[in-house]
């Protein structure tokens, strides 16, 4: 079979990704050079059905007319929350640009609540503090409990004003260079089944995580990590890809989100013998411990075999009780999650049980950047041309540990650095592609297209994601983590067995499922091996048998594979600028404890 | 925790590359608690790996997933097997793609056409009002902003545009017309005459047979007829005026 390009076209800037951080950054380019030609690509029908639009919570940024908050205090959390692994360079950057951007958002026309005088009403977060830990910080603002939707519609929007060309329903396959500079990518468009290559001045990869790879987890079905393979297929690096954040509360199943609130109006986690077990794992706070310590305790008691099994869907849980709460409670402070349960597994959170369990929720790690936005090549080198911002790209924001409502932040922010920067590349020349154009897409696709064998993609998928949340989940261990690297090798030998049933290319959901499966075993590869590799415990990664943080691990490790299974690892150093510019704060900068 | 339940599910079929459409019927025992894409999902595993169908957050957030189970315009990721038993009072379910556009397979219909409409009516500030407290930020009190509120939880998933009686051919549909209608209420937004043109012109509320078959089917529940009477009684009150 020999599969072939239709079409080549040119643009300015190619936005690999229509999240919020993708369309952030095109808005910022159509604005500040309106008629660029700017085409974005995504893998779903509409950007508006982005993962973006799913996130609830909030939007944290410090008001400047706020009497008692200071954008120091929210850089001090984000390093404590951290871990101490963020980079504080780009930890300055993006708090100091935070209120412009609300303001941004605003004046274009997002709905965020308000309150009694018309003003942006502002609420608290957990990790969010005033005076270094001393209470709560009113810090974040939001748009109901739809804070991610009301920034993409209004992305959408400002996008749609400026002329932007959106190819939806389609995937980037594989980026293109023009010697070292990255000069466009493959794109295959699902609806048509068509291959074509897109040229551009500036890429920018904006693809959201990773998070299908596990068995449970809050993400869209399209986070299949996509990114991390484009990357190291193109001999780029990926940043500590072991950074993996997980959620106490995921609703037994799929996982879909239980927010924090639960936890915070009363509710209690019981085993399957209804003992109320956080007591044991921190007697003081109990449920309202930090997530990664709550999300031990429970993985700790389905171990001892004290969860319960939930037949629909194969998985243990415990329960959370919410029904010795007061009836106005449920009514008022809860009705949202409350119905997710009515929702998603019948059950009624006032008189019933509801069945809750880690669930993977946000990448730390990803594609990494310097403080503007570019791909790092090295260390020290970045990749002309080329961008990556929001959840697939790792500036390191977040560290090891990321707080609710940094990411929104995050990726409007860096959306409009990288976009900023981009300008730079397009006043330029367009850069010819060279060597065969997208021949390595044609030969994988042709491959997936031919192959003839007995293995399932469904099969192996679920193999690959049930192996990954147990052994690389909320507990790694030395040895858990070798068998993981083995059996992920072993299912990419299995992948390499597939035959698929359909054979045309127009919308043929299994191929781009082939492909994607692929993508997760680079993904899962990738993050085994940096836990494997990482033998100590901070935020999100846990060692069992390293449960102490390691001062020789304070630095960033950068991963490559250009081959499967061959790691080469790099260490980088963190960004410890206001640590190291002195300052009257800057010993909270210094490497702290994470106490709460 | 929850009962299993013997389900049928006839579904219709398109292959894009022989232009043949059938229908195929699936026997699946599933738990109760299983959403309707979980089903699609243990099709594609267990039986027939070339079903396609679309979704993506998969808990009732985005609008990708959908389709017509018995007739009835609904989200599939929030279709529980025990709610769709209770539901249509029977096990047998025969799901179809949503009416708003081509289907390019099986139940993935393109949305280009239906989200083109939307976005011809500009889901944004076309011109923005002055600032009238001089601050960086509008202020919008809570109850001027309660006007339109309900109205941004749309997630453009086309269930009301496909139980609309006057179809998509000439119409902007009932969800394009309300996005359009929230920045004519939207205090920052300075364009309301043209919004309102717009809407009044040939494609817009006049093809409106007032069914509300909109506001019943929303997976959200918003009240979708209701800003459409509110762009028709806008039209109403201009003609008064002249
Ligand atoms: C339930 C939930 C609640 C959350 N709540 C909050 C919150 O309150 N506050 C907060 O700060 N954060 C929150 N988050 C996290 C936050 O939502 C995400 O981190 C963020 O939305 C990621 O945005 P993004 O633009 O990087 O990527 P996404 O929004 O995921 O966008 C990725 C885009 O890339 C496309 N894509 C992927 N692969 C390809 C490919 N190969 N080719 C082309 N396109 C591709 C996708 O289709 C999509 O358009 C929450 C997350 C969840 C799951
Ligand atoms: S998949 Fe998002 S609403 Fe169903």
């Amino acid at each position: 079979m020999k599969l072939r390009l239709s079409k080549t076209i040119s643009c300015d800037l190619l936005i690999l990704g229509a999240g919020g951080a993708g369309l952030r950054c095109a808005a910022e380019v159509l604005e500040k050079r309106p008629g660029t030609k700017v085409v974005a690509i995504t893998k779903v029908a509409h950007p508006q059905k982005s993962h973006t639009s799913t996130a609830q919570g909030g939007l944290a940024a410090v008001d400047p007319k706020d009497p008692v908050d200071k954008p120091v205090y929210h850089m001090f959390d984000t390093w404590k929350g951290s871990d101490c692994m963020a980079d504080q360079n780009v930890v300055r950057k993006i708090v100091e640009a935070g209120w412009d951007e609300i303001l941004w958002l605003e004046n274009r026309g997002m709905h965020f609540s308000r309150d009694m005088d018309g003003r942006l009403a502002k609420r608290t977060f957990g990790g969010h503090t005033i005076n270094f830990g001393e209470a709560s910080a009113y810090r974040a603002v939001f748009e109901a409990d739809r804070t991610g939707k009301g920034i993409m519609d209004t992305l959408w929007g400002e996008v749609l004003r400026g002329g932007i060309s959106f190819i939806h329903q389609s995937m980037a396959t594989e980026l293109l260079f023009s010697g070292e500079r990255c000069a466009g990518a493959m794109v295959f468009c699902q609806k048509s089944g068509e291959f074509v290559a897109i040229k551009a001045k500036a890429v920018v990869l904006a693809m959201g995580g990773c998070g299908q790879v596990f068995k449970v987890t809050t993400n869209c079905r399209q986070n299949t990590g996509d990114h991390l393979s484009l990357a190291v297929q193109a001999g780029l690096p990926v940043m500590d890809p072991e950074a993996v954040q997980f959620h106490p509360t995921g609703i037994v199943g799929p996982g879909i989100l239980a927010s924090e609130t639960l936890r915070s109006v009363g509710g209690i986690l019981r085993n399957r013998d209804l003992e109320a077990f956080m007591e044991k794992y921190a007697p003081k706070m109990r449920e309202l411990a930090p997530r990664d310590l709550v999300a031990r305790a429970i993985e700790t008691e389905i171990r001892e075999g004290k969860g319960v099994f939930n037949q629909d869907h194969s998985i243990e849980h415990v329960w959370i009780d919410l029904r010795h709460l007061p009836e106005h409670v449920h009514r008022t402070q809860i009705p949202e999650v409350a119905s997710f349960f009515k929702k998603f597994v019948n059950v009624d959170s006032r008189k019933e049980l509801c069945p809750i369990r880690p669930s993977n929720h946000y990448h730390m790690g990803g594609v990494p950047t310097n403080s503007d936005g570019e791909v790092l090549r090295d260390p020290q080198k970045t990749v002309p041309g080329l961008f990556a911002v929001g959840e697939c790209a790792c500036a390191s924001f977040h560290g090891f540990n990321r707080l609710g409502t940094n990411s929104l932040l995050e990726l409007i922010t860096m959306g409009r650095f990288a976009g900023q920067k981009a300008l730079e590349y397009l006043e330029g020349e367009l850069p010819e592609l060279c060597g065969d154009i997208g021949e390595n897409t044609f030969q994988t696709f042709a491959a997936y297209l031919q192959t003839k064998g007995q293995a399932k993609v469904g099969d192996v998928r679920e193999k690959l994601r049930a192996l990954m949340t147990e052994k690389v989940g909320v507990f790694r261990v030395e040895g858990g983590l070798r068998e993981a690297v083995t059996q992920i090798a072993e299912l990419k030998a299995q992948a390499m067995e597939i035959a698929l049933v359909t054979r045309d290319l127009a919308m043929n959901q299994e191929l781009v499922e082939r492909w994607e499966l692929d993508n997760l075993l680079t993904s899962a590869m990738l993050i085994a091996t940096g836990a494997l590799h990482r033998k100590d415990s901070r935020g999100g990664h846990f060692r069992e048998d390293y449960p102490q943080r390691s001062p020789d691990l304070d630095s960033h490790s950068l991963l490559y594979m250009e081959e499967f299974g061959k790691v080469k690892i790099e260490k980088k150093p963190v960004d410890m600028s206001l640590f190291n510019e002195g300052g009257p704060h800057a010993e909270k900068f210094g490497m702290i404890e994470r106490k709460y | 925790m929850s009962d299993s339940y013997e389900i049928t599910m006839k579904i219709l079929r398109y292959d894009p590359s022989t232009k043949k459409r059938w229908t195929q019927q699936y026997r699946l025992q599933a738990g109760g608690i299983l959403r309707l894409t979980d089903l699609f999902r243990k099709i594609n595993m267990e039986q027939d790996p070339s079903l396609a169908w679309n979704s993506s957050c998969e808990h009732g957030q985005c609008g990708s997933c959908a389709v017509k189970v018995n007739g009835k315009p609904l989200l599939a990721c929030e279709l529980l097997v025990a709610n769709a038993v209770k539901l249509f009072g029977i096990n047998q379910f025969f799901i179809e793609p949503i009416s708003v556009g081509p289907v390019v397979r099986d139940l993935i219909v393109d949305l280009e056409p239906a989200y083109g409409r939307v976005e011809s009516l500009k889901p944004y500030i076309m011109k923005r009002k002055e600032n009238l407290y001089g601050t960086a930020e509008y202020r919008i009190a809570p109850q001027e902003m309660e006007s339109y509120l309900e109205a941004t939880r749309c997630i453009n998933c086309f269930c009301c545009a496909t139980a609309c009686m006057s179809g998509p051919k000439n119409f902007l549909g009932p969800n394009a017309i309300m996005a359009s209608m929230v920045r004519v209420l939207d205090p920052r937004e300075a364009a309301t005459e043209q919004r309102l043109s717009v809407l009044h012109g040939p494609e817009g509320v006049r093809h409106c047979h007032t069914s509300r078959a909109c506001s019943q089917v929303c997976p959200k529940e918003i009240d979708v007829a209701h800003y459409v009477a509110l762009a028709k009684a806008a039209q109403t009150k201009k003609h008064r005026e002249t």
